[in-house]
C-alpha cells in the first residue's frame, strides 16, 4: 500500500461493464432503503446474502459497497424534505436541512449534502487506501476510558447548543437518556424500567424512535394544527441550486466533517452518529451566522453529512485490515466475506489484492455514480415537496410502518411507534427540541457501557480508570466545552484577548 | 414517495433474477413434500437467521420441502419468538423454530414462562466451539498461566467476550467453577457485538478473550493473537474445520486449529459448544413429529447441507429426536445456575439511578420556570394554541389501525386502510382515489422488499 499502483489494478477490476453494473444495482438499492426509515444497509445486506452467494466475491462486495453508500445518501434526503430521517446517522441533517427546506431552500440543501458526500467520501476513501494500516494501530490503542471521554465530549458539544432554552434541551435529553436505560443492564443483565413487559427487555430501537419522534410526531403535529395556521412551506425560492455564498459556506465544514468522520469512523466503537452530533457542535461554535443555526443554516447540513459519509468509509478500515466489524452494516459484511471463505485481516490484501482494490476502487465508482445520480435528482427529489399534504402523509406513514415493523414481525413495534409518535407530539406542543431526545438515547447506553467496561478493565478503580492521558484531555475538554460560555464572557470583558477556537 | 419505491422493486427482482439464474436449479419437489415455515427468533444477519436461511434454502433445492417460509420474532434471546411459537403454532405440524445454547441461558436470565419443555425437541444440527485467546505480547503463555494468575487474584483478570449470558461468559463461569474461583470473583466484560471485544482483546484492554474460533481465526492466523485453549472434547481438525470455515479451498496459513489444546488437556474439565437446532410447536402428532425428524435428519445428511456447513464455519452436531430432548435437559441444568448466579450479584444501578434523578430535576425546573413566566405575563400564557382534534384522531386511528389489523389483514389491506384516514385527516375528501393510491404504494412496497428482498411482512387472506 506504499504507492497507489495496486488501486489502479483495482480500478482495472472495477471498471468492468459487469462490475459498473453491480456497482449501479448497489447504489440505487442503498439509496432506495436509506430513503425508507427503518430499512438501512444491514438489512438489506443480510436479507441479500443467501442470493448474492451464487455471485462471484468481488461482483458482490462491489454492489454491497455500493449499497452501504448508497444508503448514506438517501437518508439525507427524507431528513431534509420530510423531516424523517432515514437513518439514525443522517438526524442530525434533519435539524437544519429541514429548515432549509421550509425555507424554499430544500435544493441548496440537498445539493451541498451530496456534494459534501461525495467530497467526504472520495477523500475517506484515499485515506481508507492509504492510511488504514497506521491508523488502526492507533484506533486499538484506545480504550474504554478514551471512548468514555470521547462520548462526554460530544454531549457537552451538543448539548449546549441545541434548544432556545437550555432548560428544555436538557428536560428532552434526560427523556432519551431514560428511555435507553429501559432494558436489560449491560453489566449484569437485570431488566430496567421494563415493567414485566418482554417486548421491552431488548430496550427500545433507537430507529423506532427516531422514525416515531420524527416521522409519525411530525405527522401527529402538522394534523393536530392542520388547518389552524398557515405553514409557510416553500417549495424553492431563488435558483434551485446552490449559490455562491452557499458554496463559499458549505466547503470548510465538508472537509471539517470529512477530517471529523473518518478517524471516528475508524475506530473500533467510534460509530457513524457520534461524528454526526460533533460536526454539529463545532459547525455551530465556528459559524458566522450563527442567529440562523436552528432556521436553516447550511453549515449545519454540510459538515454532518460529509462526516457520516466519511465515517462509513472509516468503518472499512478497521473491517479490511483486522476483520473488525464496528458497525451493524461491517458485521453483515464480515458475514458476507466468510460465505466465501475469505477472511478479512492482516492477511487479506497479501491473499486477495485483486478483490480488495477492487472493492475500494468500486467506493470510489459508487460515490461517483451517487452525485450523478443524485445531483440531477435534486428538482425532482424538490417536487416531492409539492405533493399534496394528504397523500404525502399518508405516505410517510406507511413507510415507516415496514421498517419499524420488519425487524421483529411484532405489531408491538407498531404499537411503539405510535407511543413514541405521541411523544413527539406532546414535546412539540410543549416546545421542547426533539432531537436532544435522540442524542441521549443513542449516547447514553454507549457511555454507561463504556464507563462500565474502563472501570472493570482498572480492576474497579475510578480514578485508575481515567489517569490516562487521552481519556484525561478529553474530559477536560467535555468541562471547557461546556464552561465555555460563561469563559468567553469572562474574556470579553478583556479587550485584547484574540478569539480561540474551543 | 413512489417513485423510489418503484425503482427499488424493479432493481431487486433484477437482482434476484441475475442471482437465481446463475444458481444451480433445484430438484422438483416431491407431491408429498410439505411448505414449512421455519421461525428464526432472531434479526436478520445472526447464527439463527443464517441457520433458518441456509435451511431454506437447502430444503428448497434438494426438493425436501415445497416451500419454505422463514419470519424473523427477534427479542431478549430468543424467548420473545419462543413464547410467540408456542402460542401461535400449537399443533402446527409443518412449523419450526430455531434454538440454541443462547436461548436456555436467556429463559433463565428472563424469567420467561415459556421454556423448552413447552416444545418438540426436532434435532441439534451444528455448533461452534470458543477460543480462548490473549494478545501477542501477554506473558500468558498457556491457559495454566492465565488460570493460576486468575485464582491468584480473580478481578485483575478481565476477559472480554460477548454479550452477558451468551456463550462466552457462560464458558468464562464453568471454567472459573473448574477453577475452584467463586462466582462474585468473576471479571467479566460484556461487548456488543462480535468486533468490539476482538478489538478489546488486541488493544490488550482485557487480560483475555473468548469467543467463536471464526471470529478469532483471523487474528491467529497472523499471529496478531495466540490461542491458549479450545472448549472442544477433543482436537478439532488441523485445518481448522470445525469452526474456521475454510471452506473454498483457501486453507489457513500459519495457524493450525489442531495444535490449540483443549481445556480439559489443561486440567480443566470443561466442555461446551454454541450449539444450535429446531423444535417444533407442542401438541403435535406422533406422526408429524416423526416425519419431521425424518425430513431433517434427510436434510443435515445432504450434500448441499454439508457444503453450508463447511461454507458458514460451522461444526455437525447432527443429534435428532428424543436425545436431544435429553440433551436440551442436560445443558439447561448445566447453564442455568451460572447464568441466575450471576444475575443474582446485581450491582447498584448509580447510572439508571443518576439519570432518573436527572430527568426528575430538569421537569421540576422547566415547571417552576413556566408557572413563573406564567405568573409574570399571564397575557401571553393565557391562550393555548388549539388543536384540530378531528385531524389528529383521524392520524391517530390510522396508526392504531395499522397495528391492530396489520397481521390479520395483512400489510397491504391495512396500510391503505391507514393511508386513507391519513389522508382523510389531511382533509382530502376523494376517499375512493386515496384508497386506491394507498393500496397501489403498499403493494409496491410489499412486492419490493416482502417478495423481493425477504422482509417479513404479513400477507394477510388475501395473499
Amino acid at each position: 500500500m506504499e504507492s497507489l499502483s495496486p488501486l489502479f489494478d483495482g480500478f482495472r477490476v472495477a471498471l468492468t461493464p459487469a462490475h459498473l453494473g453491480w456497482s449501479l444495482i448497489g447504489v440505487v438499492l442503498g439509496t432506495a432503503v436509506g430513503v425508507l426509515p427503518g430499512i438501512g444497509p444491514a438489512l438489506t445486506v443480510s436479507l441479500l446474502l443467501p442470493v448474492t452467494f451464487s455471485l462471484d466475491p468481488t461482483s458482490a462486495f462491489i454492489m454491497f459497497a455500493g449499497i452501504y453508500y448508497g444508503a448514506m445518501y438517501g437518508g439525507s434526503t427524507t431528513s431534509i424534505l420530510l423531516n424523517t430521517p432515514g437513518e439514525s446517522a443522517t438526524i442530525v441533517t434533519a435539524l437544519e436541512g429541514h429548515q432549509m427546506a421550509k425555507a424554499g431552500r430544500g435544493g441548496a440543501a440537498l445539493a451541498t449534502a451530496a456534494i459534501g458526500s461525495f467530497v467526504a467520501g472520495t477523500l475517506a476513501t484515499l485515506g481508507l487506501a492509504l492510511l488504514a494500516p497506521p491508523l488502526v494501530k492507533v484506533a486499538l490503542l484506545l480504550g474504554p476510558a478514551e471512548y468514555f471521554g470521547l462520548i462526554v465530549v460530544a454531549f457537552a458539544a451538543v448539548t449546549s447548543v441545541l434548544g432556545r432554552s437550555r432548560t428544555r434541551g436538557v428536560v428532552s435529553l434526560t427523556l432519551g437518556l431514560t428511555l435507553g436505560l429501559v432494558g436489560l443492564d449491560p453489566r449484569d443483565g437485570q431488566a430496567r424500567l421494563t415493567f414485566g413487559i418482554p417486548y421491552l427487555l431488548d430496550g427500545i430501537d433507537p430507529v423506532i424512535v427516531a422514525v416515531g419522534l420524527f416521522a409519525v410526531g411530525e405527522t401527529f403535529f402538522l394534523a393536530a394544527r392542520h388547518g389552524l395556521d398557515i405553514d409557510e412551506l416553500v417549495p424553492l425560492k431563488g435558483s434551485l441550486w446552490m449559490t455562491r455564498e452557499e458554496w463559499k459556506r458549505s466547503w470548510k465544514p465538508w472537509l471539517r466533517g470529512t477530517a471529523l468522520g473518518f478517524p471516528l469512523g475508524a475506530l473500533p466503537a467510534g460509530g457513524s452518529e457520534l461524528p454526526t452530533f460533533l460536526s454539529y457542535g463545532i459547525e455551530k461554535r465556528l459559524t458566522k451566522h450563527p442567529e440562523e443555526f436552528g432556521r436553516g443554516a447550511i453549515e449545519g447540513v454540510a459538515g454532518p453529512e460529509a462526516a457520516n459519509n466519511a465515517a462509513a468509509a472509516g468503518t472499512l478500515v478497521p473491517l479490511l485490515t483486522l476483520g473488525l466489524p464496528t458497525s451493524a452494516t461491517a458485521a453483515m459484511l464480515l458475514a458476507a466475506f466468510q460465505q466465501y471463505g475469505l477472511r478479512p485481516g492482516p492477511l487479506l490484501f497479501e491473499q486477495e489484492p485483486a478483490l480488495v482494490w477492487g472493492v475500494i476502487a468500486s467506493l470510489f465508482i459508487g460515490n461517483t455514480l451517487l452525485l450523478v445520480l443524485n445531483l440531477p435528482l435534486v428538482g425532482l427529489w424538490i417536487k416531492m415537496l409539492s405533493v399534496p399534504r394528504p397523500l404525502l402523509y399518508g405516505a410517510i406513514l406507511v413507510l415507516a410502518s415496514v421498517g419499524a415493523y420488519s425487524v421483529h414481525s411484532s405489531p408491538a413495534d407498531l404499537v411503539m411507534l405510535g407511543v413514541i409518535g405521541g411523544i413527539g407530539l406532546a414535546l412539540r406542543l410543549g416546545d421542547f427540541p426533539v432531537a436532544p431526545v435522540i442524542i441521549g438515547l443513542l449516547l447514553g447506553p454507549m457511555a454507561e457501557q463504556q464507563f462500565g467496561r474502563a472501570v472493570s478493565v482498572a480492576s474497579d478503580s475510578v480514578t485508575q480508570a481515567f489517569a490516562r492521558p487521552v481519556a484525561g484531555s478529553l474530559l477536560v475538554v467535555a468541562v471547557l466545552l461546556v464552561a465555555w460560555p460563561m469563559l468567553a464572557a469572562t474574556l470579553k470583558r478583556f479587550p485584547l484577548t484574540v478569539r480561540r477556537k474551543p | 414517495m413512489p417513485r423510489p419505491g418503484l425503482f427499488a422493486t424493479a432493481l431487486i427482482l433484477v437482482v434476484h433474477a441475475a442471482a437465481r439464474l446463475s444458481a444451480a436449479q433445484g430438484a422438483p419437489p416431491a407431491s408429498s413434500a410439505p411448505d414449512l415455515t421455519i421461525v428464526a427468533p432472531a434479526a436478520p444477519g445472526g447464527g439463527w437467521d443464517q441457520t433458518a436461511r441456509v435451511m431454506q434454502q437447502v430444503l428448497r433445492e434438494s426438493g425436501l420441502a415445497k416451500s419454505v417460509q422463514v419470519v424473523n420474532a427477534a427479542g431478549a434471546a430468543g424467548t420473545i419468538g419462543l413464547a410467540r411459537f408456542v402460542s401461535a403454532d400449537a399443533g402446527n405440524g409443518n412449523a419450526l423454530l430455531v434454538t440454541g445454547l443462547v436461548m436456555v441461558s436467556g429463559i433463565a436470565t428472563n424469567n420467561s414462562p415459556v421454556t423448552l419443555a413447552d416444545v418438540t425437541p426436532i434435532a441439534r444440527l451444528s455448533g461452534e466451539y470458543e477460543v480462548i485467546v490473549v494478545p501477542k505480547g501477554s506473558p500468558y503463555q498457556t491457559l495454566s498461566d492465565l488460570v493460576a494468575a486468575f485464582k491468584a487474584n480473580p478481578r485483575a483478570i478481565s476477559w472480554g467476550g460477548g454479550s452477558a449470558g451468551g456463550t462466552d461468559e457462560i464458558l468464562v463461569r464453568l471454567l472459573a467453577d473448574a477453577a475452584g474461583v467463586p462466582r462474585s470473583g468473576v471479571n467479566y466484560i460484556a461487548y456488543s457485538g462480535g468486533g468490539q471485544a476482538l478489538a478489546a482483546v488486541l488493544g490488550a484492554h482485557v487480560s483475555a478473550g473468548v469467543s467463536g474460533l471464526g471470529e478469532f481465526a483471523a487474528q491467529l492466523e497472523s499471529g496478531d493473537l495466540r490461542a491458549l485453549a479450545i472448549s472442544a472434547p477433543g482436537r478439532v481438525a488441523p485445518t481448522g474445520h470445525d469452526s474456521a470455515g475454510t471452506g473454498s479451498g483457501r486453507t489457513a496459513r500459519g495457524f493450525n486449529a489442531s495444535a490449540v489444546p483443549t481445556i480439559r488437556e489443561q486440567g480443566l474439565d470443561v466442555v461446551l459448544m454454541n450449539w444450535r437446532g429446531v423444535v417444533a410447536p407442542p401438541g403435535i402428532s406422533r406422526a408429524e413429529r416423526r416425519s419431521l425428524e425424518s425430513l431433517i435428519s434427510t436434510m443435515s445428511k445432504s450434500r448441499e447441507w454439508q457444503e453450508a456447513l463447511t461454507r458458514n464455519g460451522w461444526t455437525d452436531l447432527t443429534l435428532v429426536g428424543d436425545e436431544f430432548g435429553k440433551f436440551i435437559t442436560d445443558e439447561t441444568r448445566r447453564v442455568v445456575p451460572l447464568v441466575v448466579a450471576s444475575g443474582g450479584e446485581s450491582k447498584r444501578d448509580w447510572f439508571g439511578t443518576l439519570v432518573l434523578g436527572a430527568l426528575i430535576a430538569a421537569v421540576a425546573t422547566a415547571g417552576m420556570q413556566r408557572f413563573r413566566q406564567r405568573a409574570m405575563e399571564p397575557a401571553i400564557h393565557a391562550t393555548h394554541a388549539p388543536l384540530n382534534r378531528r385531524s389528529l384522531s383521524l392520524v391517530a386511528a390510522a396508526v392504531v389501525l395499522e397495528a391492530a389489523l396489520i397481521v390479520p389483514a395483512g400489510f397491504v389491506v391495512a396500510s391503505a386502510l391507514a393511508f386513507t384516514l391519513v389522508a382523510r385527516g389531511f382533509g382530502s375528501r376523494r376517499i375512493a382515489l386515496d384508497a386506491a393510491i394507498g393500496f397501489a404504494l403498499a403493494a409496491v412496497v410489499y412486492l419490493g422488499f416482502a417478495k423481493g428482498l425477504g422482509v417479513s411482512l404479513p400477507t394477510g387472506p388475501f395473499g
